[in-house]
């Protein structure tokens, strides 16, 4: 396992924010977790990563506490939060440049920009990347320690569909040869295209918590979409 | 190490790439000195010239605008873009890059520091009448005391619009009524009331006693307020300061 989580617990003030969440990811797995805004998704990513104050069980990230040894995990884990946000005047060779001196080992950082089509844009400022771009750079960024897990909050939200495919398509190599993924998202399909198990949340608990098909079968749907508005609660809107 | 020294190149790019720095820094105290050069009075019948106390007051502004402009701006605009909080999740601590940037600022008010002292010694033939060592030492003092209030500015403010306001307040109060531009000796008696209220009036008020080799004279008052201030605002920020 890379990350084991049981019984997670996030209050704010009188309001639990995440109540008792639970699950566990392997190498090679992409986890999805689900649920309207402010189900408690960037919270419990933000809880995992022991920057959220929490109670719990279990929580062992690559085999050791995010909380007392925060170092050597974050060696190995890349994380790219929901807006990604620079130093204003920044340049994206700056940027990646930076991001590399925080690591002992780090990916290839040509061949990086090269994937994730950046290569040409080395040298504009950050701030005039367009919104795909900038999000490409985050998650290059998440990428640069060459990470056994990598958290990705809001993926392509805001991103065009040919953004999106491109950005899968590097995920899904990447899963194949072992990374492992923490992922939130709005859209189903790409939580179709990516996710091997998924969790739902619904006012900080977890109404389901298993694979797609399971998903289907449990709510007696036939589509991603229509189980999760079922499960998300989110059915009776419209 | 090595760290450290890509986290100040980079952040001394970004620092010099905004010319705030340069104008308030530098630029504008180095102006204000060959000014006084030319209209203050040197005149050293009464002690010292109002040329030579100047000297004090003009190399504390390189001092103000990094530390109370330059420091508490970019720590509210590092957590308010949520980059300490990325900093967070990598094995280094925000506290580094936060670190670089206070380096940086230090380098930019010892260049103003430098100018400024060109130009007095070399356009005006100034000399400060004490001991440089001594002199040196209260600097480092002052310059202590201003960025730990830069640093509680920084780190109470809730948002980077209030961070502007409150470090423009300190600033411009402090550049304004704190003798560093317009001498402490010429204001009317109810002015140096409130002159007497802030820091850095403190500080200049030492290092002109030092500057002009009067070191013994009354700096046990002005040295026990800085250190005070000094004291409040770290722990102040040490208690309210929050990654994001």
């Amino acid at each position: 396992m890379v990350l084991k989580v049981g019984n997670l617990t996030v209050t704010y003030g009188q309001k639990k924010a995440v109540d008792l969440i639970s699950f566990e990811v392997k190498p090679g797995q992409a986890f999805g977790l689900l649920g309207a805004n402010g189900a408690g998704k960037s919270s419990t990513i933000a809880a995992v990563l022991g920057i959220e104050k929490s109670t719990y069980d279990e929580l062992v990230i690559v085999g050791k506490s995010p909380i007392r040894n925060r170092k050597e995990i974050f060696e190995q884990v890349g994380v790219q939060f929901q807006e990604t946000h620079f130093q204003d005047k920044l340049t994206v060779s700056d940027a990646c440049e930076q991001w590399r001196s925080l690591y002992k080992q780090t990916a290839d950082l040509p061949a990086l920009l090269q994937t994730f089509g950046l290569a040409d844009k080395e040298q504009q400022p950050v701030k005039l990347l367009s919104g795909g771009e900038r999000q490409r750079l985050a998650v290059l960024l998440a990428l640069i320690p060459e990470p056994k897990l990598v958290f990705l909050d809001e993926l392509t939200t805001g991103l065009d569909t040919k953004a999106r495919r491109m950005l899968w398509k590097q995920l899904v190599t990447r899963k194949e040869k072992g990374l492992a993924i923490v992922l939130t998202s709005h859209y189903m399909d790409e939580v179709e295209a990516l996710c091997d198990e998924i969790l739902i949340l619904r006012e900080g608990q977890t109404v389901f918590h298993g694979t797609i098909q399971e998903a289907l079968v449990a709510s007696g749907k036939t589509t991603l979409e229509d189980a999760y508005l079922h499960f998300a609660g989110e059915e009776d809107w419209g | 190490m090595s760290t450290m020294f890509t986290l100040l190149k980079i952040e001394g790019k970004l620092v010099w790439k905004g010319i705030d720095i340069l104008i308030f820094g530098i630029c504008f105290p180095v102006i204000l000195a060959a000014l006084f050069g030319y209209v203050l009075s040197r005149d050293a019948s009464a002690g010292s010239s109002d040329f030579e106390l100047s000297y004090a007051a003009v190399i504390t502004i390189g001092v103000l605008a990094t530390g109370v402009m330059g420091l508490p701006l970019t720590i509210a605009d590092y957590r308010h873009r949520g980059i300490l909080k990325r900093f967070q999740v990598t094995p280094v601590s925000p506290l580094q890059i936060l670190f670089a940037q206070g380096i940086i600022q230090l380098s930019s008010a010892l260049v103003s520091f430098m100018g400024v002292t060109l130009v007095y010694y070399l356009l005006f033939d100034y000399q400060i009448a004490g001991s440089w060592f001594i002199f040196l030492s209260v600097y480092a003092f002052v310059v202590l005391a201003m960025y730990s209030i830069g640093t509680f500015i920084g780190s109470v403010v809730p948002d980077q619009k209030a961070a502007n306001m409150w470090s423009s307040i300190a600033y411009f109060t402090m550049l304004l009524f704190s003798g560093a531009t317009i001498p402490y000796e010429v204001m009317p008696r109810f002015v140096q009331w409130i002159m007497d209220i802030l820091p850095l009036s403190h500080g200049i008020h030492l290092l002109k006693l030092v500057s002009t080799g009067r070191e013994t004279e009354g700096m046990t008052v002005p040295f026990l307020i800085l250190g005070i201030v000094t004291g409040v605002s770290l722990i102040g920020a040490f208690k309210f300061f929050k990654w994001k």
